[in-house]
């Protein structure tokens, strides 16, 4: 049966990919829900909660709430908690709650503008989709609204769309600024130890490095707004010694994939990228496949005759009677394990 | 930025239970999910949550059934051992809004049972918001999945929309974990102990005071290895609920198994303790002596006040306690109290009035508020109780008290004077 997981946990889901966006942009981020979803977020998908503080909340929705549609009460709420804590925009991200009921999160966000004095953005996130989808839609949104003016450029600034933990599993920009040292003279990590600000100076940056597929519609929409070239890459993969040739699968979001598929072909390997998340077309190779289902990794590897598989540890068990090699290669959207 | 909110005990009692702070009302302001409540605030996250409570059952499995969001922590679970016991049917958009996955649910069902080498002995069916806003009937639903499959399965509702109603979804999940229970023949000197999903510290006086009541065997849940254990507790005389969230389990086995209850409540104080003791022996017709463990515990808290002196301390709620009642105890035993990080209620704002006349100035806050996230530690507070406070004050003495191995009675008390009398050892009774 399709979407019957027997053998492993569900991924990480849209409504974290958006929260891991918001997380260090300086804004009241409420999670449209009744405090499971929150509890989620807060309490697994993002390793920052327990390191730098962010203003994350649960609208604390009660069943009568969402029978009777308070919209009202839920932008009341929000106006207090702007007396209460210092933030430069608010965030209302969607979850099943009200994508059951129906909200119009449009209309949410212009109640809130109004009551709040802030300017708002509300994320038709539901749950049910991954995490890249709702990072996607955080970044185009926070471009699209932040990113206005067209400003100087500076020289060798480069600025990475993709960097969250959920993408690369780190909880700091360190490493993916070291990775790039050589070839740029300052890097900002848009939402990894940069806030806002970097957001709304975006069209300083001489070039955009897009490291994760969710980076893309934002790329394009600032490439559009102030002709900012971008390309795809993911500067720090991990090495993987001892392997010299062979067939190998790698599993990973798909611009990590394609990084470390160029290391392993300097070592002979022939690769085939695959991912249950985004693979977008333009970065694919033909063997690249996308998969649905816990069954399409088990019919890929039965078919596929790898001699070793990348991956999350947590696929393993998806692998069946797999004899070749199996790599572990942490990825937090799926384990929740970091780097 | 405001200063984390606090009212003193003082001028919460004034108020009266009917006018509550907003900042003390969680349904008037956004929610917090504090790194020092995440277990507490979130349905599942750690501890027993209605996914892990729902596993209690011997031999049984679970079927998740939620849009991805919903289960994703349960990897936390994992490293328990869990992984093999838990399964998914993931909900898509068209899902949520049509309702439509209801009719998978038995060949899900059938196909998870399929992976299994063994049968379980039910799969709990674990349902979310989405299915307390559709209206899902979820008993129909079970019955569909035993003439589908022949294994029983019962519900799990882990809707947290519904958490302050009067039967919440901890309340709920020990209704159904209980009820594959079956009418059988009743032993007269047989008992359960109802409460918690794992069981009470093995040293615990009320196994002796039961035995010299006569009671030969005390089932609870926590302790069944075995399906064929589980189904012993339909034969027990009576049971002992000894947490109010199992109140309606013990109403739901009344009437179908025909056991009648009484309920005691887990308190720290110790003259409360003695009476509750004495009312049990009453209803259950004998004289309960614990004048030894009384004793004993009076003389543990007395060396600890003798060795530590007069120690403040702060009280949070994510521990096995109530957070006020322990917080008038350490207040009666001659402490001072000086924080609770706790959510009142109208059960233990009895407990508030009294503090409010033995510890005016202890200040109460809202682990929920959001202004929690500005709280700055007081410097006068050199111990700490519970797995919050803990957070809270990380360079000072302090015990998280939420094992599982549950602390009741007389043993719970010697229990937290045991642990804080280690602790104190080790780091001081001062503020690093």
């Amino acid at each position: 049966m399709k979407r019957l997981l027997k053998h492993i946990s569900p991924l990480a889901p849209d409504d974290s990919g958006a929260c891991s966006v918001l997380y260090e942009m300086g804004g009241i981020t409420v999670i449209c829900d009744a405090g499971g979803c929150a509890g989620n977020v807060c309490g697994f998908d993002e390793p920052r909660w327990f390191e730098k503080r962010s203003a994350l909340f649960s609208a604390g929705l009660r069943d009568m709430d969402a029978i009777l549609g308070r919209d009202d009460l839920l932008v009341k709420k929000l106006a207090l908690i702007c007396e209460q804590v210092d933030a430069k925009f608010t965030a209302i991200v969607g979850t099943p709650v009200p994508a059951v009921i129906a909200t119009d999160l449009k209309a949410l966000e212009r109640m809130s503008e109004k009551k709040t004095s802030l300017p708002c953005i509300a994320l038709k996130t539901d749950g049910t989709r991954l995490y890249d989808y709702g990072e996607e839609m955080a970044y185009y949104r926070l471009f699209e609204k932040f990113a206005a003016d067209k400003l100087p450029v500076k020289k060798g600034k480069t600025g990475v769309i993709g960097a969250t933990p959920l993408n690369t599993g780190y909880t700091d920009s360190k490493a993916i600024k070291a990775a790039l040292s050589g070839s740029c003279d300052a890097v900002v990590c848009f939402g990894m130890d940069s806030g806002l600000d970097e957001v709304i100076k975006a069209s300083e940056c001489e070039k955009l490095l897009v490291i994760a597929p969710s980076g893309i519609k934002a790329a394009k929409l600032l490439n559009e707004r102030f002709g900012t070239p971008f390309e795809v890459g993911y500067p720090c993969v991990e090495d993987i010694p001892d392997i010299n040739g062979g067939r190998v699968l790698v599993i990973h979001q798909q611009f990590y994939a394609n990084a470390l598929r160029r290391k392993l072909r300097k070592q002979g390997c022939e690769v085939t990228a695959a991912s249950f998340f985004t693979m977008l077309d333009e970065y694919k190779e033909p063997s690249d496949i996308h998969l649905a289902d816990e069954d399409d990794l088990t019919e890929l590897i039965t078919g596929g005759s790898f001699d070793t598989v990348i991956a999350d540890g947590r696929f393993e068990r998806l692998l069946g009677g797999f004899e070749g090699r199996f790599i572990p290669l942490p990825h937090f959207a799926v384990s929740g394990k970091l780097l | 930025m405001t200063e984390a909110f606090y009212i003193t005990a003082e001028e919460l009692a004034a108020r009266g239970y009917e006018h509550l702070p907003t900042e003390l009302d969680s349904g008037k302001h956004m929610i917090y999910s504090s790194p020092a409540t995440l277990d507490f605030n979130s349905p599942g996250a750690k501890g027993f949550g209605v996914k892990r409570a729902g596993l209690v059952i011997p031999g049984s499995v679970m079927l998740l059934i939620a849009p991805g969001c919903c289960g994703r922590n349960t990897a936390l679970l994992s490293d328990l051992g869990y992984d093999e016991r838990f399964f998914y049917l993931l909900l898509d958009d068209t899902d949520i809004v049509t309702g439509r996955y209801v009719n998978k649910i038995p060949q899900a069902c059938e196909e998870l049972l399929a992976e299994l080498d063994y049968t379980p002995s039910v799969i709990m069916l674990c349902c979310t918001c989405v299915d307390a806003l559709l209206g899902t009937d979820m008993e129909r639903v079970c019955r569909a999945c035993f003439d589908r499959t022949g294994v029983k399965a019962a519900p799990a509702y882990m809707y947290a929309l519904t958490r302050e109603k009067k039967l919440p979804p901890m309340g709920l999940i020990r209704k159904s974990i209980y009820s594959l229970l079956e009418p059988q023949k009743r032993i007269s000197n047989e008992c359960n102990i109802l409460g918690f999903f794992s069981a009470l510290e093995d040293n615990n006086e009320i196994y002796s005071l039961l035995g010299s009541a006569g009671i030969k065997k005390i089932h609870e849940i926590g302790r069944c290895k075995t399906f064929e254990e589980y189904n012993e507790l339909s034969r027990a005389n009576f049971s002992i609920v000894l947490n109010s969230e199992a109140r309606a389990a013990a109403q739901d086995m009344e009437q179908r198994l025909g056991i009648p209850f009484i309920e005691l409540t887990r308190m720290y104080r110790l003259d409360k303790i003695q009476n509750q003791y004495r009312l049990l022996g009453q209803a259950i017709g004998a004289q309960l002596d614990d004048s030894e463990y009384y004793d004993k515990t009076k003389a543990l808290i007395e060396d600890f006040k003798q060795k530590h002196g007069s120690l403040t301390f702060a009280v949070g709620e994510s521990l096995n306690a109530d957070s006020f009642e322990l917080s008038l105890a350490l207040t009666e035993y001659g402490f001072k109290v000086a924080e609770i990080y706790g959510t009142v209620g109208e059960r233990n704002f009895v407990f508030v009035k009294k503090l409010a006349q033995l510890s005016p100035q202890t200040r109460i806050y809202s682990n929920l508020s959001p202004t929690m996230m500005n709280y700055v530690p007081a410097p006068e507070i050199n111990a700490a109780i519970g797995a919050d406070a803990c957070y809270y004050h990380r360079d000072i003495a302090g015990v998280e008290f939420n094992g599982e191995a549950q602390p009741f009675g007389y043993r719970g008390v010697q229990i937290l004077f045991e642990q804080l009398d280690k602790v104190l050892d080790e780091k001081g009774g001062q503020r690093a």
